[in-house]
């Protein structure tokens, strides 16, 4: 098959046009005053820094951190044990479980959220049928409820997919060689599924860092994401064709990027042919 | 029976507990869309009655001339299922094509070209939407449909290469070379032989490209402009704007998760039934 | 005189910079049995390949039949090639695979079904026709591999360790048959392994390779009989092999001791590896031997035992079927002919 090599040769070229033109354009763009929708001459500056050093922006990165990590950090508490609870069931339960865990990522993601919205409405369709009322509306912990809702089937399939695939026989050398369940989990288990929990963080974290639909229905618009800063000077100004702004949105895209360049870093370490992402 | 140490117990009541905590927080939302899709109220503040009316008003919406916001939804439905099958058609044609190149490479270029390939999945989506939105505007490309069609071609691609990418490291590669030993030309061998033994990982990575492109919200949001909406980004508009909002969409949502779920179930059985009879004729 | 039909003429390839085929060259007559013999990474799979057209030489010509083929893709050369592990089509059943080629020449349903219904008849698969190949044996798999090669009326068949995968007992099976085929088809066959007892087995003619380049060529006999070198030596059948000097001609001197010999053409004192087969060596009582000994080891082989013999520093492995317990005093002989005096290579 190696005669087909040629094959690839139009992807590097799809990928250099639409994903590292792009990029470098953004470089571009955050350092200087180029006006993307009037291209001329243009000259380099430090000046869209400041929209880091904004009140509003630190916040909104802040916020976006904050959530994105503990977030993170719960879908892993939760999803660890649940994918290694899976991996231990028979075949054909497990089969079925995890075909369930994917079935509900077919709904609409903006509708799911919606629901959410629903269900934390002080009086809600929640009440009405099941008696219950959870006002939380606009309150951080239902930020948190809902991104991790959203985003911990995203943690457990790479971490399912490295323990499933990992040989029992290892498990039974461990013991053999004389450790117990404990340590075999430690020593063997865990540092094995590395892999799996790389993938299955950084597919967690990044989305959650970069929401904006979700803290905008759930928070009620007052707790900002550096997702909606972005948006807003892309996205609203767009229309406007107001230049300056997508400078600015293009230097806190950057600072985006950087996540996602330590994502790759990690990724190419852990697992090199990205065979967990999916 | 052998003894189950304490550390074993408690992993498994532990992982049970979770487990179950999981599926009833990702399957409240699905629950109350279900609920929301028969429920006889426009604002959906509360329970008010059964009703099938959100369902039939998708499939003859002539008879509810007083949902004004009916038709905005329609518009919307059939753009994002035209551009959901136009972009997983070219995507899937592409992506194996592209992963069939990927797989040829030596090992350490066929690394780089994963890497390349995984941008689009590890970026987050408004990253990918904006580098779009800025290779547009130096093509001077209107946002339109045809914007919003590449960007989905671009972000399914990567998916379909994934998935095929395992099928064809599985093959014999003098399998190929047989064909062409055979008297098959490079482009017939790979019709001939290399396809029909990949195909449930093109199928796979063709129904992955779908329900990322019949559910994106963020890329497309970027990279359309105002007269072209999807569900989501429909959505998200009229969620700022009650008065435009119809319960359709749960309607419509429901539906298409159901004709998702009968598909898989549909190719798994398939699948099987298949396994099974390899099985019976080793026997 | 047999016409030559496939000439290597300096073939160069490399992988990565590293050498595999260094100014190869090498003639392939009409309806012979070819073997490239030799360890792994030693270019003989290389060499079929670039015959089969699946790579191109960096340098040096491939003839077919006179002509010039360098440029031709796998599928414009008369030349078919049983594959190693198969590369059986899995989509397809066994009477789909055997048919393939016929098919892709579009050839008339009706031949192709007395064509495949003859070649499975052939390679006694008759009545599998319609199985899927992933319910087949290892054996029966090789079958449909050689069907579907040969069913194209190749000039040339190509054997890419064909018999790698099987258990020792077909093994055998398969190499008589194969034998059987070549003659009754009349076709060439080249064929790699790094089995010698295949090889030997095989063969009209033997090329053993090492490092890309032919060290020896020839009938199987005179390979065994007369290795050129140490590593033939080593390489097809067990050997000792002794440094040794060469005083005059028929007179050989190893292990302190001189013995005659059949060998002469060289240089007198000359260095010489001289190789003795574990089966030429005789017992004769001790008192009578120019070589004594003490059995060091005795491992049972089934036809014969192998005997380890330390003899002042050295140690004789003999292929015998006489006892001789460990410990025991023992006395060698070896009779002239035996005895194969070979250049020495500087390495």
């Amino acid at each position: 098959m190696k005669r087909l090599h040629g094959y690839a040769l139009p992807y590097i070229v799809w990928m250099i046009v639409l994903a590292l033109i792009p990029t470098l354009f953004l470089v571009v763009l955050a350092f200087s005053d180029l006006a993307l929708f009037n291209l001329g001459s243009f000259s380099l500056t430090l000046a869209n820094f400041s929209i880091i050093s904004l009140d509003t922006t630190l916040k909104a990165m802040g916020n976006s951190l904050k959530f994105a990590s503990i977030t993170t950090i719960i879908c892993f508490i939760i999803g660890y044990p649940v994918a290694l609870y899976l991996s231990n069931l028979k075949e054909k339960t497990r089969k079925i479980l995890i075909a369930l865990l994917i079935v509900p990522l077919w709904s609409n993601m903006l509708l799911r959220i919606t629901a959410w919205e629903k269900i934390f409405t002080p009086s809600s369709i929640f009440t009405d049928i099941f008696g219950l009322s959870f006002d939380l509306l606009g309150e951080d912990i239902a930020i948190i409820i809902a991104m991790v809702a959203m985003y911990l089937p995203f943690m457990i399939f790479p971490i399912f997919s490295v323990l499933e695939k990992l040989d029992t026989k290892l498990i039974e050398a461990a013991k053999d060689l004389g450790a117990n369940d404990f340590q075999t989990f430690f020593r063997v288990i865990f540092p094995l599924s590395a892999g799996g929990i790389v993938s299955g963080t950084i597919m967690t974290f990044l989305p959650s860092m970069t929401a904006f639909a979700l803290p905008q229905r759930i928070g009620l618009g007052s707790t900002t994401f550096i997702g909606n800063i972005i948006e807003s000077k892309f996205r609203t100004e767009i229309m406007d064709f107001n230049g300056i702004s997508i400078n600015q949105g293009s230097m806190i895209s950057l600072f985006l990027m950087l996540f996602s360049i330590t994502a790759f870093i990690l990724i190419v370490k852990f697992d090199k042919e990205g065979e967990t992402l999916i | 029976m052998k003894k189950q140490s304490l550390f074993h117990s408690i992993l498994k009541v532990v992982g049970l507990l979770l487990t179950i905590s999981t599926f009833i927080i990702i399957y409240l939302p699905i629950l109350i869309i279900l609920i929301m899709s028969v429920n006889d109220s426009t604002r959906g503040y509360g329970w008010e009655g059964f009703t099938l009316k959100w369902y039939t008003a998708l499939i003859v919406p002539s008879a509810y001339p007083e949902m004004t916001a009916l038709p905005n939804l329609l518009n919307a439905i059939s753009d994002t299922l035209l551009v959901a099958i136009l972009s997983t058609i070219i995507a899937t044609v592409l992506g194996t094509i592209f992963a069939i190149g990927i797989n040829a490479l030596s090992r350490k270029n066929r690394i780089r070209m994963v890497v390349l390939n995984n941008i689009p999945i590890v970026n987050p989506d408004i990253v990918t939407g904006i580098s779009l939105l800025i290779v547009f505007s130096l093509l001077s490309f209107t946002l339109s449909f045809y914007t919003v069609l590449i960007a989905h071609v671009f972000f399914s691609i990567p998916y379909v290469v994934l998935s095929v990418l395992p099928k064809l490291k599985k093959l014999d590669p003098n399998m190929y070379e047989a064909s062409l030993d055979l008297g098959c030309s490079r482009a017939s061998g790979v019709g001939k032989v290399i396809i029909p033994n990949i195909a449930t990982g093109i199928l796979a990575g063709a129904l992955l490209a779908f329900t990322m492109s019949i559910d994106d919200f963020v890329i497309t949001y970027f990279t359309s402009g105002d007269e072209y909406l999807n569900v989501s980004t429909w959505l998200y508009t009229v969620l700022k704007h009650p008065r435009h909002f119809t319960p359709a969409v749960y309607a419509y949502n429901v539906i298409i998760f159901l004709i998702t779920i009968i598909i898989i179930i549909f190719i798994n059985n398939v699948r099987e039934r298949k396994e099974k009879i390899s099985h019976e004729k080793n026997i | 005189m047999k016409k030559i039909l496939i000439s290597l003429k300096h073939i160069s390839k490399s992988f990565d910079d590293v050498k595999v085929l260094d100014d190869f060259n090498l003639d392939i007559y009409e309806n012979e049995f070819v073997t490239l013999l030799g360890p792994s990474g030693c270019g003989k799979t290389t060499c079929l390949r670039l015959i089969g057209g699946f790579e191109t030489p960096e340098e040096g010509i491939i003839e077919f039949d006179g002509k010039t083929i360098n440029d031709l893709e796998p599928n414009q050369r008369e030349i078919n090639t049983c594959f190693q592990k198969y590369a059986l089509f899995p989509h397809l059943n066994v009477f789909d695979n055997v048919a393939f080629g016929l098919k892709i020449k579009k050839i008339a349903k009706p031949i192709i079904k007395t064509r495949v219904e003859a070649t499975l008849k052939l390679v006694k698969l008759d009545d599998f026709s319609n199985r899927s190949v992933s319910t087949l044996s290892g054996g029966q798999q090789q079958r449909v591999a050689i069907a579907r090669a040969i069913i194209n009326k190749p000039k040339v068949l190509l054997l890419d360790e064909p018999l790698g995968a099987l258990d020792l007992k077909l093994r055998q099976e398969m190499q008589y048959e194969l034998k059987e085929m070549q003659r009754e088809l009349g076709i060439t066959f080249v064929y790699v392994t790094h089995d010698q007892e295949e090889a030997l087995t095989m063969s009209d003619t033997i090329v053993i390779m090492n490092e890309g380049k032919i060290l020896q060529l020839g009938k199987p006999e005179d390979i065994y009989n007369e290795p050129k070198n140490r590593f033939v030596a080593n390489f097809i059948g067990e050997s000792n092999i002794f440094e040794g000097v060469m005083r005059e001609d028929f007179l050989v001197s190893f292990c302190d001791r001189e013995f005659e010999c059949v060998d002469r053409g060289f240089d007198s004192n000359e260095l010489v590896d001289v190789v003795i087969r574990p089966e030429d060596f005789d017992f004769v009582p001790p008192s009578k031997a120019k070589i004594t000994g003490v059995v060091d080891s005795l491992i049972f082989k089934g036809v014969h035992y192998e005997i380890n013999v330390i003899v002042d520093d050295h140690e004789y492995t003999i292929h015998t079927t006489k006892f001789r317990d460990v410990g025991q005093k023992v006395g060698l002989a070896v009779t002239p002919d035996n005895i194969h005096v070979m250049k020495r290579h500087q390495s």
